[in-house]
């Protein structure tokens, strides 16, 4: 296991309290929750992505950046009317 | 050896982002740290990265992901905070 697998293991930790804050809290916090979930995400892409020597999944990353900024504007805009 | 420094400052902090999350009493706090997540931790892993890729095809995705994330989260926490401003005077 070399250093970006670790890296992008310990990363993923993060996800557990993440989690718990979104199911616990109010719905906005769980927002604020999975948007730092998103960029966890596209660190632990780039991660794995260094760690197993596949340049192609670089690519991933970069679309769960801009998939995950969108998920979130859209659930955003839905919170903010509608709850 | 570097690498292994950057991957864990840039770790560290990252986690470091998280425990602000879950920690902190209100909405606007989390949001600090969630905000802070996009940009001193993820430039180490990004640096940590292109120690390795150097500017090769996969280093220049790295720098996109990276960049994007930093450019395109303020436009979302704004609009966060602004549903959260909402919810509050709401309630």
């Amino acid at each position: 296991m070399n250093a970006f697998e670790t890296a992008a293991t310990a990363l993923m930790c993060g996800y557990l309290p993440l989690g718990v804050v979104a199911v616990r809290r109010r719905a906005i916090d769980g927002l604020v929750a999975l948007e730092l979930a998103g960029t966890l995400t596209v660190l632990v892409l780039l991660c794995l992505a260094e760690g197993f020597h596949r340049s192609f999944e670089y690519g991933v990353a970069v679309v769960a950046a801009v998939f995950s900024w969108v998920g979130g504007l859209v659930i955003t805009r839905f919170l903010s009317r509608w709850l | 050896m570097v690498v292994d420094v950057l991957l864990a400052i840039g770790v560290t902090l990252e986690l470091l982002c998280v425990t602000g999350v879950v920690v902190m009493p209100t909405t606007f706090d989390r949001l600090h740290y969630s905000a802070a997540a996009t940009t001193v931790p993820a430039f180490f892993v990004l640096a940590a990265v292109l120690w390795r890729e150097h500017l090769s095809s996969g280093g220049l995705e790295a720098i996109a992901a990276v960049g994007l994330m930093f450019l395109l989260n303020p436009i979302l926490l704004t609009a966060t905070a602004r549903a959260a401003r909402r919810q509050d005077d709401a309630t």
